[in-house]
């Protein structure tokens, strides 16, 4: 897929640049190095798709911007997200109860309501969304986000078994030069 | 860039959340596709993208301590390389 070929070359180059500077990397707190690998994974991410869909936009936007800020509130609101919704629901539970002796015209309020909520609830965790968009563009939007999240969730798995491979390779009693036979007769396997 | 304005037609909606229900895991599909509401569909997709992001955090994690071993003139870039093709 070619898409999983630009995000990893995309993220090869930044991860190599980031490293490039080893004394600054390896001076990073791990929290640190954390937040630069994932920053590197959804550049990369962003870079890769282009301009289909607003979110790689939202992406680039949001990286152009101190990175390390920008995790941090992402990290908290997403905390306070679930526990507003866990609130939410409980409460949910005792209005539609109370609605259910009405009217029937009060039901579809009630799913009108819900599916507004969950509207918003959607928005907020596809970066872009939140600007006032028609609930199609909003499932289109959607589509492609998860469909590129899930390349991007491969390439990355990909990556990290390949360094845990060559760690293991690396780290064993081979000599180096029966380690690079073994790495051209595994690559040509891929 | 600029959006279509104009009536949605309801059949392009359903076909969008059809093809949205499509891409969610097996395990969240219902049986019977015509009664799964809307806003189970958006729940679905909004929790199934959460679920997404978690495990780009915990590869990035996994990624970010495995790299701190790695040193850049090593053959485990050739072999990362080599993913490309």
């Amino acid at each position: 897929m070619a898409f999983k070929q630009e995000l990893l070359k995309n993220l090869i180059l930044s991860l190599r640049a980031r490293t490039a500077d080893a004394c600054r990397f390896s001076a990073m707190s791990l929290q640190e190095r954390k937040r630069a690998v994932k920053a590197s994974a959804d550049v990369a991410m962003a870079t890769a798709r282009g301009g289909g869909a607003r979110w790689p936009k939202a992406i680039l936007a949001a990286a152009g911007t101190t990175s390390s800020n920008q995790s941090c509130k992402v990290r908290s609101s997403r905390c306070r997200r679930v526990v507003r919704r866990c609130f939410r629901e409980k409460r949910r539970g005792g209005s539609a109860a109370a609605l259910a002796g009405s009217a029937a015209a009060s039901s579809v309020d009630v799913a009108r309501r819900l599916v507004r909520k969950r509207t918003m609830a959607l928005r907020k965790v596809i970066p872009g969304a939140d600007a006032v968009m028609d609930e199609a563009s909003l499932l289109r939007e959607a589509m492609d986000y998860v469909v590129h999240l899930r390349a991007q969730v491969d390439v990355l798995r990909r990556v990290s078994e390949a360094v845990q491979r060559s760690s293991l390779l690396r780290d064993s009693v081979w000599p180096q030069s029966a380690l690079r036979g073994k790495e051209d007769s595994s690559s040509m396997r891929q | 860039m600029s959006g279509r304005r104009g009536r949605i037609s309801d059949d392009e909606i359903n076909e969008l959340i059809s093809k949205l229900q499509a891409l969610l895991p097996e395990t969240s599909r219902r049986r019977n596709a015509s009664r799964s509401s809307a806003s189970k569909l958006l729940k679905e997709t909004c929790s199934y993208i959460k679920s997404l992001h978690r495990e780009v955090d915990d590869l990035s994690d996994r990624l970010s301590e495995l790299m701190s071993t790695m040193d850049n003139d090593s053959p485990q870039a050739e072999i990362i390389r080599s993913l490309l093709r």
